[in-house]
């Protein structure tokens, strides 16, 4: 019985990747698709549905409102260094090609039911809410930082399903606080805007970036953010569940 | 004495200068003015027995020269260096450099082609012949003189879903290459190519044809194994089931994926093989460099196999037979519920990729990749750049059992530097490398340092008795290749990428002179 379903899965499965990738002999390809292919299909699938860590672009919120290339191409020019995704130097019409093609992608994809990768909303309904709240007041310490009357307010109003997910488990992105004090005894407070282990960068409350050699100036700095690094060793996969389920009631 | 090694003796007592034709025996024991090879030897420690550059002068070293390939890529390859000139690549080019002042004497541009341009790891040499995998999955032979090509075969069918960013392994007179292809479910082999005709001399597969019932695909091969002549072994790791994340459809082990095998390199008969993912839903491919020790462990002396898997597991093995003396985590791991008398890791099926998610640790890039870790021999160290993270893995029924077959999201990741004693597993220092994950290489040098790069795009020299910095250059972003060094002109060289930038750093003559 387990066979037949798997065989029946496989030829379905089958069916469904095939059809919009580039072995489509009875539809023309779009000319965006060889450039998608080359550069894009690695990270984010051949069919714009998600690969190797790349998200699935068919059911980004940028994608949705890209305009023939006019989100789409700024992401591909400058790349997001901080999410891993490199610059692309590509033509503008090269550009318009892509997008047209994930766009196709996103339409292709909508239009099937089922028998397609990607979270959904339904599928992080899982945990329960009172263990939620629970571990959010107790052994997660989440409180410690977080109120729902608070920064969560309506927090499941602004984030759904995966990207609230996301967010809970690290808010990437998020800035760190530091204060640098010089040499003469003045104090600078503003944001980290960089660090290696030889020069520390940061913002001042006016938006002027200041530079120093790590050793010449003493600093602290802030990064609430680890504290969410730090639970990722505890969590079970129930509590991660169940923390969702509260969150998903501040709406 | 073998004849390969009586061969070895017969070029170098003829002297380098004058040969320009490469014969793969240069491997055993290179000539510490090349690199012939994708880890420079067939050993895959990445450490070379050059001690011009030290830890006490490396405060000196700067820039030689650098090459810019003005590509928007990123250079991910290993540079070859034989008779004075470098060879680098990326997805569809190859050039040739002059090793001295880093000027181009050639470039090979291959056709427009639709395959996969992820990366590419470099060109192997034998005789006065390159060899090049292509996106599309062609074997491209070039004269190393001019670039121009020789002959061109196809390895395997792109339209399939295949396609090739690996160097090619000269053994004998073998070229021996492997494939990627995760997007479908396709089996993984590796083929020995004769280097004067580029006909087929062997194939192995390392999963059953696709289409057999209960039957896993993938097992990709697409990274350079190592190899040791006195066994006349070819060691290479393959990469991760297919359907990817779906294990239902593929019970059992899933023999040979995330395998390392042995293999005779004349015959692709298989002699052993080992497995650090059984039955794999993470897409930890075991490709990372499997590093060839002798030395002791437990009180003997053996022949041994390290390998950090992606998998986030140290092992090492007895490279004659295959059989686990140590499995060690080298960093958080969450997937398994034990070690088993084997040595393999037994994966947790609470933690295989389900409907909700599972927080999974490492990540899907693993808690190491392709770069090269070094072993250190005088302080019996395994050097990699790990990778702490977590990942969050999603797989349900409509998902299907085709390719990916569901979904994953990297969570958190750092990188940082480890020093491993082989012989424990035992962490002897760390050095934090930054946010999200560097990705560079190892290179050890007998001198005791070694070269690596961080996640801000520093290149670094470090003290390898304890992994404190010495030096440093801001090279724009970070080094995705592995570093390689080589004598020239009595200079010590090592020569790092950045994005699409080669550079060759090297100590100012007044130094070198005082030597």
């Amino acid at each position: 019985m387990k066979i037949r379903f798997d065989s029946a899965l496989r030829a379905f499965a089958g069916l469904v990747f095939f059809a919009p990738g580039i072995y489509a002999a009875q539809a023309p390809a779009l000319p965006g698709e060889a450039i998608f292919v080359q550069n894009c299909a690695f990270c984010h699938g051949r069919d714009a549905g998600g690969g190797e860590e790349g998200p699935d672009l068919t059911r980004s919120k940028l994608v949705a409102e890209d305009v023939a290339g006019d989100k789409i191409g700024p992401v591909v020019l400058n790349g997001r260094q901080e999410k891993g995704m490199p610059r692309f130097k590509l033509a503008d019409q090269e550009i318009k090609d892509i997008a047209a093609y994930i766009h196709a992608e996103k339409k292709l994809a909508e239009s099937q039911k089922g028998g397609r990768r990607g979270v959904e909303v339904e599928d992080l309904q899982t945990g329960n809410v009172d263990a939620g709240k629970k571990y959010f007041n107790g052994a997660g310490k989440c409180s410690s930082c977080h109120s729902p009357e608070g920064d969560l307010a309506k927090v499941a109003s602004r984030y759904k399903g995966l990207n609230l997910e996301q967010r809970l488990l690290y808010p990437r992105g998020s800035v760190a606080s530091i204060v640098v004090t010089l040499p003469n005894g003045d104090k600078l407070t503003g944001k980290l805007a960089y660090k290696d282990e030889f020069n520390v960068g940061m913002r001042d409350t006016n938006g002027w970036y200041h530079s120093w050699p790590v050793n010449t100036v003493k600093f602290t700095i802030d990064a609430p953010a680890d504290a969410h690094a730090e639970l990722l060793a505890k969590y079970s996969d129930d509590d991660i569940h169940n923390l969702m389920a509260y969150l998903q009631t501040l709406q | 004495m073998n004849p390969l090694k009586l061969t070895l003796l017969a070029v170098l007592a003829s002297g380098l200068a004058g040969a320009q034709e490469y014969d793969p025996s240069w491997q055993l024991n290179p000539p510490t003015t090349s690199w012939p090879g994708y880890h420079g030897d067939y050993s895959g420690r990445r450490h070379s027995p050059l001690t011009q550059i030290t830890p006490e002068n490396v405060a000196n070293l700067g820039l030689a020269w650098s090459f810019q390939t003005g590509e928007s890529g990123q250079l991910k390859c290993s540079p070859l260096m034989v008779n004075g000139i470098l060879y680098i690549t990326m997805p569809d080019h190859v050039w040739a450099l002059d090793a001295r002042s880093g000027h181009q004497l050639w470039h090979y541009a291959y056709p427009k082609n639709s395959g996969f341009h992820i990366g590419h790891r470099g060109v192997s040499m034998y005789k006065e012949w390159l060899f090049y995998t292509t996106p599309d999955a062609h074997l491209i032979c070039l004269n190393a003189k001019d670039g121009t090509v020789r002959w061109n075969v196809v390895i395997a069918d792109s339209q399939k879903g295949y396609w090739m960013t690996m160097a090619p392994m000269v053994i004998h007179n073998h070229v021996i290459v492997g494939v990627s292809g995760d997007f479908d479910n396709l089996t993984g082999f590796l083929k020995a190519i004769d280097p004067e005709t580029g006909k087929t001399q062997w194939r192995w597969d390392s999963t059953p044809p696709a289409g057999t019932p209960n039957a896993t695909t993938g097992g990709m091969t697409w990274m350079t194994g190592t190899y040791d002549p006195d066994l006349n072994l070819l060691y290479w790791g393959t990469g991760n089931p297919t359907p990817v994340l779906n294990g239902k459809v593929r019970p059992g082990d899933d023999l040979y994926t995330c395998s390392i095998v042995a293999l005779n390199p004349d015959t692709g008969k298989l002699q052993w093989a080992f497995q650090p993912s059984p039955h794999d839903t993470h897409d930890w491919d075991a490709v990372e460099t499997t590093v060839l020790v002798d030395g002791p462990f437990g009180g003997a002396q053996r022949k041994m196999l390290m390998q950090t898997s992606r998998n986030g597991y140290f092992f090492v093995l007895d490279r004659t037979n295959g059989k686990s003396l140590l499995t060690v985590p080298y960093g958080p791991v969450n997937w398994a519920t034990k070690v088993d008398g084997q040595g393999r890791p037994v994966s947790n099926p609470d933690k295989e990729p389900a409907p909700d998610g599972r927080l999974i640790a490492p990540d899907e890039g693993g808690l190491t990749n392709y770069r090269s870790p070094s072993f250190d021999p005088k302080t019996g160290l395994f050097i990699v750049d790990a990778h702490p993270s977590y990942g969050v893995y999603f797989a349900k029924p409509a998902d299907g059992s085709f390719g990916w077959a569901g979904a994953d999201y990297g969570v958190w990741g750092k990188g940082i530097l480890e020093a491993i004693d082989y012989q424990t597993g035992k962490i002897r220092w760390t050095h934090e490398l930054g946010p999200g994950g560097a990705g560079a290489g190892v290179l050890t040098t007998e001198s005791g340092l070694l070269f690596t790069g961080d996640a801000m795009g520093n290149v670094l020299a470090l003290d390898t008795k304890d992994g404190k910095t010495l030096w440093h250059s801001g090279t724009g972003v970070p080094m995705q290749s592995s570093p390689i060094t080589y004598e020239l002109d009595g200079h010590q060289h090592v020569v790092t990428s950045s994005g699409g930038v080669l550079f060759s750093w090297t100590l100012p003559d007044s130094l070198v002179a005082k030597r």
